[in-house]
């Protein structure tokens, strides 16, 4: 019992880490139609940066988010404006994929280069501190993680939902004719709501890093079950990401203890087939999707 | 009734469109006779298994072109059916004991048979969902293999037994070479009859338009399943075919992302819509990529140059090298049209000088 509670509770956890990172993707699809292979990357990449934090001052591994978010920030805002924009409207979606590809390619590249393939692993003061939690061990990481998470997304949605640009950025999404039509300026809405998609990335990464071994082509490993989530939550739809990331998360988490973990990876991808074979268009919201 | 004029400039087009069609014809008997006769230039090991690793590179980009050609539909994961054709071919022959080439024929059809469903779910969705299922079929085999221990023989590899056992290493290279260029000739000969047909004409309405396409009554969701399972067929084909000719399989390497990005950067830079475009970009990108692996191996930095040269196609040149450098002439070269507006006598002497120029 206690062993399905342990599950029950790190799904959890591991589900708002999920959504987190799932976050991102459906905020560039929103704005841009743009699918970004590359978010993975960053993740690694963000999570990479905070190693390197740790291990060269010496400080705790989160603070490096002080300049992982503002950089990376100013990095989507320019890869919007310099690369994304140059694409034809027609076979924008596609040829963003292949775009998005080959930066994620560069960065795996670039990390094997300069960090060499060597796994790493961030270390924390409290690293193998656990607390009980409704008779659970709880790893205290995977804890700071979570409430990294939850801080995050409580800080998009709030951006999203009370700030003037946040407004500019929804209405972006909704109808993008319209909002230029009451004045919005649509093409740098856009690119700053790029460059929030990829500061949610430095945010990830971080988190990821916490609990994880890293390695540059870690991001493969995190591609498809980030791109089954978007698809099952319905492309474009920030609850929906949020909803299929918590309960595909869970019943990861859960089916570790019957399957192993190599098999319950594949719920993902199971999840992916069935909601294509069913309601291709994802589960919610996401009437956008099927077009694209 | 034309004018002198305008019957001299169809004259001069006609001619020009001659002179293009006899340059085309001299260019592919070159580049076949070379592609012939190379094997029996050398006798040195490492260039012919090179020359075979680049005819496979060519016959899975253009396998990837019966799909991603005709239709527009790009498919990240066209590794998937190359790793299922290498395994398919791999297990037949080490544990049911069947002859090599007929596991290699029953194995290509076994994939075949597994893309039906796979196309059915993939292509209820476009564009981006599309790329992404593709690239999740890739990943979920690659966990699914490696896990398979008993069958696939895990991450530790399977052997394959040489077909040609009495075959030393050269001759066993040449000969491999001279079936992949036969297999090779096969489907391009295949892509051209269907680039004529009917069908294929409908697979390239659904490129343009796919609502258009329905709307005239073109069976899209059945031609593109059809486009699917071919490609998947010749793919399948070539894995099987590089399993017998390398002997040996792992799942990292069957069931790789980077093999179907190579596929997609082959046919995006000789460009989709020609017949020859994919084998160019197998040429081209294949010798660099052998290049960058035999010069910096240890390194990732051939990730790197992948990812550059990729960026640079999507960006500078999606329809590919023939279609750019054809414009870059035309730019140079005498212009088609004067200022004036384009008018419709104009129009059908282009229309009938393209009518000529079709062989």
């Amino acid at each position: 019992m206690s062993l399905f509670v342990q599950s029950l509770i790190l799904g959890i956890l591991l589900g708002g880490l999920y959504a987190l990172l799932a976050s991102g993707l459906t905020l560039y699809f929103g704005v841009m139609r743009v699918v970004q292979i590359a978010h993975s990357a960053f993740l690694i990449l963000a999570a990479y940066l905070a190693w390197f934090f740790a291990t060269s001052t010496g400080l705790d591994a989160l603070l490096s988010l002080v300049i992982t978010v503002p950089l990376f920030f100013v990095v989507g805002v320019g890869l919007q404006r310099l690369l994304i924009t140059r694409l034809k409207p027609a076979t924008l979606t596609m040829m963003s994929v292949l775009l998005t590809f080959a930066i994620a390619l560069i960065i795996e590249g670039m990390l094997g280069f300069v960090f060499t393939g060597v796994q790493r692993r961030i270390h924390f003061s409290y690293g193998s501190a656990s607390v009980p939690l409704f008779g659970a061990e709880v790893p205290v990481v995977k804890l700071v993680a979570f409430a990294l998470a939850v801080l995050a997304l409580g800080g998009l949605w709030l951006i999203l939902k009370r700030t003037e640009f946040g407004q500019a950025l929804r209405a972006t999404i909704q109808n993008k004719e319209a909002a230029q039509l009451i004045g919005i300026n649509t093409d740098r809405v856009a690119s700053y709501g790029f460059g929030l998609g990829l500061a949610t990335a430095a945010v990830g990464g971080t988190a990821l890093a916490m609990d994880a071994t890293i390695y540059p082509s870690l991001h493969w490993h995190w591609i498809g079950p980030l791109m089954a989530i978007i698809v099952v939550g319905g492309l474009g739809s920030v609850p929906g990401a949020a909803i299929a990331a918590m309960v595909l998360g869970v019943a990861q988490s859960l089916l570790q203890i019957p399957l192993g973990t190599t098999w319950a990876q594949t719920v993902f991808y199971v999840a992916l087939f069935v909601t294509l074979m069913v309601r291709p268009q994802g589960f919610f919201g996401g009437r956008l999707a099927q077009r694209f | 009734m034309r004018n002198a004029s305008e019957t001299l400039e169809l004259e001069r087009a006609l001619t020009g469109a001659r002179w293009l069609t006899a340059a085309r014809v001299i260019a592919l008997l070159a580049l076949a006779a070379v592609l012939v006769v190379f094997p029996q230039t050398t006798k040195v090991g490492y260039l012919l298994s090179t020359g075979v690793v680049i005819l496979n590179y060519a016959v899975t980009a253009t396998g990837w072109n019966f799909m991603g050609g005709f239709t527009g539909y790009i498919s990240l994961g066209h590794a998937a059916y190359f790793g299922l054709g290498a395994y398919g071919t791999g297990i037949l022959v080490v544990k049911a004991g069947l002859s090599p080439f007929l596991a290699l024929a029953l194995a290509a059809l076994i994939v075949a048979v597994i893309a039906v469903p796979i196309g059915i779910a993939a292509l209820r969705v476009r564009g981006a969902s599309f790329v992404i299922v593709t690239i999740a079929f890739v990943l979920i085999l690659l966990l699914m293999f490696q896990s398979m221990g008993s069958i696939t023989g895990g991450s530790g590899g399977l052997s394959l037994p040489r077909p040609f056992p009495d075959l030393i290493r050269t001759d066993h290279h040449r000969t491999f070479y001279y079936i992949y260029l036969g297999l090779l000739a096969v489907m391009l000969l295949a892509w051209w009859a269907i680039d004529r047909s009917r069908f294929g004409m409908g697979l390239k309405a659904v490129r343009e338009d796919e609502d258009k396409a329905r709307s005239l009554g073109v069976p899209t969701t059945g031609a593109k399943l059809v486009a699917f399972i071919l490609s998947a067929f010749f793919t399948g084909l070539g894995g099987g075919l590089y399993a017998l000719w390398f002997g040996d399989l792992d799942p990292v390497f069957q069931f790789s992302i980077m093999m179907g990005a190579y596929m997609v950067l082959m046919s995006l830079l000789g460009g989709v819509r020609s017949l020859f475009g994919p084998l160019l970009g197998a040429l081209v990108v294949g010798i660099a990529i052998e290049f960058f692996k035999a010069q910096y191996g240890d390194t990732q930095f051939h990730l790197v140059a992948t990812g550059l040269l990729l960026a640079v196609v999507v960006l500078f040149m999606p329809e590919g090298v023939i279609p750019a450098v054809k414009g870059l002439f035309a730019r140079f070269g005498p212009q088609a049209s004067s200022i004036r507006e384009i008018s419709a006598a104009d129009l059908a002497a282009e229309r009938d000088a393209e009518e000529a120029s079709k062989p």
